[in-house]
């Protein structure tokens, strides 16, 4: 009794807000274990939803185009609960993503997919992701998988002319993972491994494993977020001057960990990212509007945010109302890579375009988001070094 | 490449071995003197390690805007061991101390909920996001190194594990004195051995009680310092991360005993960092994934084979 | 219409998580209610449950051992039984142990299961977990299910297919709600009947004053082991059910231990422990608070946005924070002011019939 009447006053408060919003649900890792690297993310699809709505918001009607925020802190419990509430009580139209592989599969799989809504993911990258669906086409992502940069991992390495390492990654699902990746492609290409080891995430002392490690090796190939690890292992191997050179992933790349470690001790660490080609004018648009909104247009995952907003904007606009059934071929109407190209922030040029009933084709901050059959898009990679105190990336060719 | 050095097992085995171990000692003590004296197992002691070590980088911050330069982290620690004895006694005043008479497994139930509850203010004040407690990296004690590398027996510790290591035994010679000179601390061990032979002496338990969060807040505070110091940041899970080796320690070292946690302590703290050595051939001898289980695994042991432990102390 | 449906399966969705930790409740309730073991592994024993269940029902998958695929109610069984055999080698090693001792005992065994399933990769697919596990009701929509006995036996493929497309998309989710409620009330009753036989009486005895217990000749040692493992396999069922609700486990986060054995202890003492229809109140009344906060706070956190200048990126960035933070003073109000529960146990009296 007393559950449902507080689910009811839950609901009407949910209900009392206006209903003609075009909702869209945004579950995010806000709390657990990598608060600080989805911070800036959850602030590009903010900047999204405002370029949206300061350009004359959805349809001919101009409804304002809404994002819901829900917590669901890489967990798969949390997402699934999360994402539960956002499509059966904020009644959204289509989900952009969870940020942990996890959390995403498991919404994706208890909730998202049975009820029929779209997630596109903004930076879920597990491989399993692009064969989770049988006979439906509900999920997407607008980062491409680990397949990809453990293998531009590799190659960067073997481009370098290193050709030993040691691999040490963090023991959870986005760093296992994509060691997995690095180390069967570098050493298939002639690169010798040395040891492959896990680390237990967030330990005060990661010497004895370092030492190890570089009994017999210089190059470091380290799998870690920064925040939960990352930067105590770095530390420590450079301590005790057991690696010089340090390579890796995405979880390493943040102001952070130049802040901690200084500049002048960070020479030889390069690590990369799913990034854009910063020659392309989607780039060129993006990086102006992150720099006029404070946000760095080169975080991790960032402008995969941005995109991914704005993309599930442009197919609700495309499928003419706020209908779930019809977002996923909107979807991939807007990113099949035919049409009027539509950078970041021009969305009143979509709408007009749409509303005339022509086609668009959105090229974004982190690439031309073409989705593939199963709603992967091919990625570009960086690699990070410092340069006068923060990360500086380079395309790899 | 490290048999240039001939040292390699100290450096980096031995030596951060004992360096996590002064830490746990530390944590271990408190645990181990409420296990004693208060009879159950604080789970909050973690969480006071860790914000005694935000309120640290706090004064630190803050003196560095004021004045431009930021305090040595142990000057800073000591307003911030005040404040933490002080959160002690209020949260033994609203949420331990009403159980007194309860049975153990309430306030039990009470030190786990302080420990979320403790945990989200600090995440909700200063943000869940890590904090740089000390810039850069720690690079080996120079002199040391050359003096030690003219003997052939390069010793390459830095400046912060002598800070820690020298630290820890100077607190833990204090808490010697006291615990066999002063008045309270005889009363202390008292209680602990036997709390109804104490009462009958006309030892006011409460007086103890309080003595003993003083104790054990300061020596957490020291703890949670000295592993920022050597983490060189914060973030809010770090107390409870330690908190079950510390619970190994004062196991390991027989509850109660102030000395046999320390003991504990070093022993987890060598056992987590030696089983990766490569005893045998070039592979960790246990993969560092399974490093933490080292602690749970010889405290089990622990509990069931001798749950006294090394010191013989209290089993209930 | 969309929006009541909405609600509906909102509701549902409730239910069912409500259920999963009813019964994680009730199997705790056996150990702590009825025989005072103090096991804070929770989390351990239900992952065991649910990576049993997952291994053996999920289709063949090239990431993990198996899946074997076979019928749901062998993998709900195994779970049961896995978990069950587990805390039976854990229960003769450990039961001894008084309580606090026993909670740290079982928090470290906890932690060494979720590392060895973190780190056996080649059998759990490790920190990435196994996904595409089947759920009851649902699963009947699968191929390989229905191409399969026993359901082929009633209808061909082509004939089911048209069923459920005929069925609005959501018909399997109350089905699945319904029938983890019935679970919890089958493991309940079962349970009322073995607190009121001999056994029941012998534990709250054994309990209550354990020297008077062993002196009147009670196997102490024996029973605190039945306790311990019929505990388990009920937290083991509980397991499979999660697995099943969740559709991917992988053993850092699912089974994290503030939000599941933690959670699971406010509500088993928040209902009252040592009553059965205490530990499903509990349940039910603390997910129901845990689930709903989040929008509260979230419509809160608008309100303060809306009507002050005040800037709210902050708040709603910690609000999961605040969350926690409610729940543990939760807990400490409900420890003094209700330190027996909401209802409290209720002993059978003497003279009711055994």
């Amino acid at each position: 009794m007393r559950k449902s009447i507080y689910s009811c006053i839950a609901a009407l408060v949910v209900v009392s807000g206006a209903n003609a919003d075009v909702k869209v649900g945004n579950p995010m890792a806000m709390t657990g274990p990598i608060p600080d690297l989805v911070a800036p993310m959850a602030l590009a699809v903010d900047l999204a939803e405002k370029h949206i709505n300061e350009q004359g918001g959805m349809f001919a009607s101009g409804e304002e185009y809404v994002i819901v925020r829900a917590d669901s802190m890489c967990d798969p419990v949390a997402g699934v609960d999360a994402v539960t509430k956002l499509i059966n009580v904020s009644g959204v139209v289509g989900i952009v993503g969870p940020v942990c592989s996890g959390g995403t599969i498991a919404q994706a799989e208890s909730v998202s997919i049975p009820a029929g809504v779209v997630t596109l993911s903004v930076s879920a990258s597990a491989p399993a992701i692009s064969n989770m669906e049988t006979g439906t086409d509900l999920v997407f992502r607008t980062a491409a998988s680990d397949a990809y940069q453990g293998v531009a991992l590799a190659e960067l390495a073997l481009a370098k002319g290193i050709t030993d390492m040691s691999v040490s990654y963090a023991n959870d699902d986005y760093n296992a993972g994509l060691a997995a990746v690095f180390a069967e492609h570098y050493a298939a290409n002639g690169g010798k491994i040395h040891l492959n080891e896990a680390h237990e995430p967030n330990k005060a002392s990661y010497r004895s494993e370092v030492a190890t490690l570089g009994a017999n090796t210089e190059n470091l190939a380290l799998f870690a977020y920064y925040g939960s690890g990352g930067i105590t292992l770095m530390r420590n191997a450079m301590e005790t001057g057991a690696f010089s050179t340090f390579l890796g992933a995405d979880g390493m790349l943040a102001q952070e960990v130049i802040d901690q470690l200084g500049a002048e001790n960070l020479t030889n660490a390069t690590f990369t990212t799913s990034t854009s080609d910063e020659s392309t004018p989607g780039y060129a648009a993006w990086s102006a509007l992150a720099a006029a909104a404070d946000l760095n247009p080169l975080g991790p995952f960032v402008p995969n945010s941005y995109d991914a907003a704005f993309m599930m904007a442009l197919a609700i606009e495309k499928a003419g109302s706020a209908n779930r059934d019809l977002i996923a071929g909107a979807l991939r109407a807007i990113g099949n890579g035919s049409g009027e190209v539509i950078l970041p922030g021009e969305w009143a040029k979509a709408k007009k375009i749409i509303a005339a009933g022509g086609d668009i084709n959105y090229n974004g901050g982190s690439g031309p988001q073409d989705f593939d059959a199963n709603g992967d898009v091919a990625g570009d990679f960086s690699a990070s070094v410092v340069k006068d105190g923060v990360w500086v990336g380079k395309i790899i060719k | 490449m490290w048999e240039s050095f001939g040292f390699e097992f100290v450096n980096f085995y031995f030596v951060p071995g004992i360096v996590l171990g002064c830490i746990y000692a530390l944590g271990a003590i408190g645990i181990t003197l409420t296990f004693g004296i208060l009879r159950f197992a604080n789970f909050a002691h973690g969480e006071v390690m860790m914000t005694g070590a935000y309120v640290t980088w706090t004064i630190m911050a803050l003196t560095g805007a004021l004045f431009g330069w930021a305090l040595h982290p142990l000057i800073a620690a000591i307003p911030s061991v005040f404040l933490m004895i002080l959160v002690f006694f209020v949260v033994d005043r609203f949420f331990y101390k009403p159980f007194r008479k309860a049975p153990t497994i309430k306030v039990v139930m009470a030190s786990f909920g302080m420990m979320l509850v403790i945990r989200s203010l600090v995440q909700i004040l200063w943000g869940p996001n890590q904090i740089t407690f000390v810039k850069g990296i720690a690079k080996p004690n120079s002199f040391i190194r050359e003096l030690t590398g003219s003997m052939d027996m390069m010793i390459l510790v830095p400046n912060k594990h002598f800070l820690i290591m020298g630290g820890t035994v100077v607190i833990v010679m204090l808490l010697g004195y006291l615990l066999t000179y002063t008045r309270i601390g005889k009363a202390m061990r008292a209680v602990s051995d036997s709390p109804d032979l104490a009462l009958v002496t006309g030892i006011d338990v409460e007086v103890v009680i309080r003595a003993t969060w003083i104790v054990g807040g300061a020596c957490a505070v020291a703890a949670g310092v000295f592993l920022a110091t050597d983490i060189q940041m914060l973030e809010t899970t770090m107390g409870f991360r330690m908190l079950l080796p510390m619970f190994a320690a004062a196991i390991l070292g027989g509850i109660g005993k102030p000395y046999g946690a320390v003991l504990g302590g070093l022993v987890i703290g060598l056992a987590e960092e030696l089983s990766s050595y490569p005893w045998i051939g070039d592979a960790p001898l246990l993969s560092p994934g399974y490093k933490s289980g080292v602690a749970f695994s010889i405290m089990i042991v622990m509990l069931i084979v001798r749950p006294s432990g090394i010191f013989k102390g209290r089993t209930f | 219409m969309d929006q009541l449906i909405g609600y509906f399966l909102y509701f549902c969705s409730l239910l069912a998580v409500g259920g999963i930790y009813s019964l994680i409740a009730l199997g705790l309730n056996v150990q702590w209610g009825f025989a005072g073991l103090f096991n804070v592994g929770i989390a351990g024993f239900v992952s065991i449950g649910a990576y049993t269940y997952a291994l053996l029902t999920t289709d063949t998958s090239p990431l993990h051992y198996g899946g074997l695929g076979l019928p749901l109610a062998v993998g709900i069984v195994a779970a049961m039984v896995a978990s069950g055999l587990i805390s039976a080698i854990i229960g003769v090693i450990c039961i001894r142990l008084r309580s606090d001792y026993l909670a740290i005992a079982t928090i470290g065994i906890a932690e060494i299961i979720k590392l060895v399933l973190k780190n056996n990769s080649e059998i759990t697919n490790g920190p990435r977990g196994i996904n595409k596990i089947p759920r009851l009701w649902e699963n009947f929509t699968e191929e390989r299910f229905y191409n399969d006995w026993p359901m082929s036996w009633f209808a061909s493929a082509e004939t089911w297919q048209s069923i459920f497309s005929s069925l609005p998309r959501w018909w399997w989710q109350p089905c699945f709600a319904l029938s983890i409620i019935i679970a919890v009330y089958v493991v309940y009753r079962l349970l009322e009947k073995l607190r009121l036989s001999p056994w029941g009486r012998m534990m709250t005895a054994i309990r209550e004053n354990e020297p008077a217990a062993h002196a009147a000749g009670k196997n102490v040692t024996g029973r605190r082991i039945e306790a311990f493992i019929l505990g388990s396999m009920i937290m083991g069922l509980a397991g499979a059910v999660l697995a099943m609700h969740l559709r991917l486990i992988e053993p850092t986060n699912t089974f994290d231990p503030s939000k599941l054995t933690f959670l699971v202890w406010v509500m088993l003492i928040a209902g009252g422990s040592g009553n059965n229809r205490g530990a499903i109140l509990g349940s039910f009344l603390i997910w129901v608070i845990w689930s709903a906060s989040e929008i509260v706070i979230n419509v809160g956190i608008n309100v303060i946005d809306d009507f002050t200048n005040i800037h709210v990126g902050i708040l709603s960035t910690r609000a999961g924070y605040l969350r926690m933070l409610l729940i543990g003073l939760l807990l400490q109000y409900i420890l003094q002011k209700y330190p027996l529960g909401i209802l409290p146990e209720s002993r059978p009296t003497a003279s009711s019939k055994t």
